[in-house]
């Protein structure tokens, strides 16, 4: 297949309306994904930022995919994959362990190509992507997780993904995103010469937070290859934390992606402040963040207050912020850690 | 290099690969949570469900002599059999069963060295979503050995007086007092904190990266050496609702070769939640992080 976006069941380009990205008029939703030539947008912090001329801030809004989060990358890394070794059809599925972002997009994907999709989620994940998981015709399996905190060793949802894939193989197959080596190249591949070219290779810092730490290896291969004094400083939140799809450090053996040598600094960031400082986004620059934004905010923010304490750099400051995913589907989770936000609010 | 006290309660994956067929031998997956049995399971392995078949449903308790007899031989065991037990969540639901299968007297038990993650992850090792075939037997226990169970009074009477390793066996938080229970944790107690002069050696610190357990050396530098438990004198090991005390009781006892030891099963649910007893909170004397 020349072009990946195609629809493998064979449906054909209109002809009346032809495709066009200059006219923003597309033949698939996959169109719309992330490359070098259609980056997701940039966005410099305002009055949000108190240190904005010493260290400018950038946000990059991964919220703007078009399954509306970063992971819309790692998703349809993972599903081309699988379909390159024509692991998929329209009998055999996709079965994944997820915490909903990555599912999420791999469901819409799958949905998309006509492959039948189970997710096996934990608990903790918020109502309103379980339920998005079945609008978009996955079937869901829900975990009990976190019976214990268990350094190093897998999750239930993972041990039950995998159990699906082994004991039903005519049925699914399993994209392990905590182990699969795509979920890093999807990052070497477009996520770090978008953020060098918007930069035009100025970018100076890199903030992003620890999930499956696809994002983290990824970019700091692609970034460092090109510019090895590039900092990369990821957040992760304290112990005992409830932001969703994020991993303390404790949580951190899980991916066996991480190393901790990927990042130059971790910054451990009370998960409180998530909240409040994605709130802050949103009064001060109307950005819609959500709670993983907010902690890698937070990180920025440590970074640049130090930074511009010091003495001046021999190149400029230029921070970028890789923005997760936007507010909507943690509304319960800002509810739940800012109680006052649901006061007032019938007549 | 020292061995295992007890190596034979201890069977790899690939011993049991091998004995798939031994009709000596019953596999018995134990799980919390048995949506992970009913997805796929070792061929031939029958399904105990933690919650509603290991204990009473009616008084908080340990399934009785009765219901274990008739649990244990609707699943075609006799009391001559090599029981297997292997399980979610790093084996601690079947380590607990061990517990019981030995509390009432079975001769033959043994664990899955890595449980059920090892076997999944194994490529040569089958799983089956097909019902096993059983044919029940009118199995007979002996009653219960109480010398394998502490209760509240006993856990009492050791804050009192001492003499007894007491290891606690939950997260470092939980130990402290941070937080009285895992977050998401159903089952919690009225107040956080460990039994005075409990020392904290958390469960995971008795296995490796792949769930295994850690070789003997390596535990006798974990729990004699670091965490001072004395060979000498009579040992508690507790959790929070006794299934993670269970995986650390037969370490101490199976894998170390110490005589006495206790399960405490009420565990700090229990005694976090007792009015008047004594506890304690914040960091302990001795910890192994």
């Amino acid at each position: 297949m020349d072009y990946p976006h195609a629809d493998p069941f064979g449906a054909h380009p209109l002809e009346q309306c032809p495709v066009s990205s200059d006219r923003n008029v597309y033949d698939s939703v996959l169109d719309l994904l992330p490359s070098e030539d259609n980056p997701s947008p940039m966005v410099r912090l305002g009055r949000a930022n108190p240190w904005r001329e010493t260290f400018p801030l950038y946000a990059k809004l991964e919220w703007q995919n078009p399954f509306g989060s970063v992971k819309d990358r790692a998703a349809w890394a993972l599903l081309r994959k699988l379909e390159e070794a024509d692991e998929l059809s329209a009998d055999r599925g996709v079965v994944a362990p997820t915490s909903g972002s990555t599912g999420l997009r791999l469901a819409a994907i799958a949905a998309a190509r006509g492959y039948p999709m189970k997710s096996v989620v934990p608990n903790k994940v918020p109502l309103e992507k379980k339920v998005l998981l079945k609008m978009l015709g996955a079937e869901l399996e829900v975990v009990n997780d976190n019976l214990c905190p268990s350094p190093g060793m897998g999750e239930g949802s993972i041990g039950l993904a995998k159990t699906f894939a082994k004991a039903q193989r005519n049925k699914w197959v399993m994209p392990n995103q905590y182990e699969n080596e795509e979920n890093t190249l999807a990052h070497v591949r477009t996520t770090g010469p978008e953020l060098w070219r918007q930069t035009e290779g100025k970018v100076t810092h890199v903030f992003l937070r620890l999930g499956t730490c696809g994002t983290v290896s990824g970019l700091s291969r692609a970034l460092k290859e090109r510019n090895p004094e590039i900092k990369i400083v990821a957040a992760t939140p304290t112990e005992g934390h409830d932001v969703p799809g994020l991993r303390s450090r404790s949580e951190l053996g899980v991916s066996k992606l991480f190393d901790e040598r990927q990042a130059d600094e971790i910054i451990e960031i009370d998960h409180e402040l998530a909240y409040e400082r994605a709130l802050e986004l949103m009064r001060t620059e109307g950005l819609l963040a959500g709670p993983s934004s907010g902690l890698i905010f937070e990180a920025a923010r440590i970074v640049a207050e130090r930074q511009s304490a010091a003495e001046s750099p021999d190149v400029p400051y230029f921070g970028v912020m890789i923005f997760c995913d936007n507010a909507f589907k943690y509304v319960s989770s800002f509810i739940k850690h800012r109680p006052e936000l649901a006061e007032n609010t019938t007549a | 290099m020292s061995e295992y006290a007890h190596p034979e309660t201890l069977v790899t994956t690939d011993w049991v690969a091998e004995h798939l067929n031994d009709p000596k031998i019953k596999l018995i997956e134990v799980d919390v949570d048995t949506k992970a049995y009913d997805a796929g399971h070792i061929p031939g392995a029958v399904g105990f469900n933690w919650q509603t078949q290991l204990q009473d449903q009616t008084t908080r308790d340990i399934v009785s002599k009765d219901d274990f007899e008739a649990l244990v031989g609707g699943a075609g065991v006799s009391p001559g059999d090599t029981v297997v037990l292997y399980g979610d969540n790093h084996n601690w639901f079947a380590a607990y069963a061990f517990w019981l299968f030995k509390l009432y007297g079975h001769e033959d038990v043994r664990l899955i060295n890595g449980g059920r993650s090892k076997w999944l992850d194994e490529d040569d090792k089958e799983l089956t979503q097909e019902v096993s075939s059983v044919t029940p037997t009118a199995y007979t226990a002996k009653p219960a050995d109480l010398a394998l169970r502490a209760r509240l009074q006993d856990v009492l009477k050791i804050v009192e007086s001492g003499g007894v390793n007491l290891v606690d066996v939950r997260s470092p938080d939980e130990f402290t007092g941070k937080v009285i229970a895992p977050p998401g944790m159903t089952e919690t107690a009225q107040r956080g904190g460990h039994v005075p002069g409990a020392v904290s050696v958390p469960w995971a610190k008795a296995v490796a990266e792949d769930g295994t357990f850690k070789s003997a050396d390596e535990l006798r530098g974990l729990y004699l050496d670091a965490a001072g438990v004395a060979e000498a004198k009579p040992t508690v090991a507790y959790c929070r609702i006794g299934e993670r005390s269970s995986h650390t009781w037969f370490v101490l006892k199976y894998l170390l070769g110490i005589d006495n030891v206790r399960n405490y099963d009420g565990s700090w649910t229990e005694y976090g939640s007792v009015v008047g007893v004594p506890i304690e909170t914040g960091e302990p004397a001795r910890a192994v992080r």
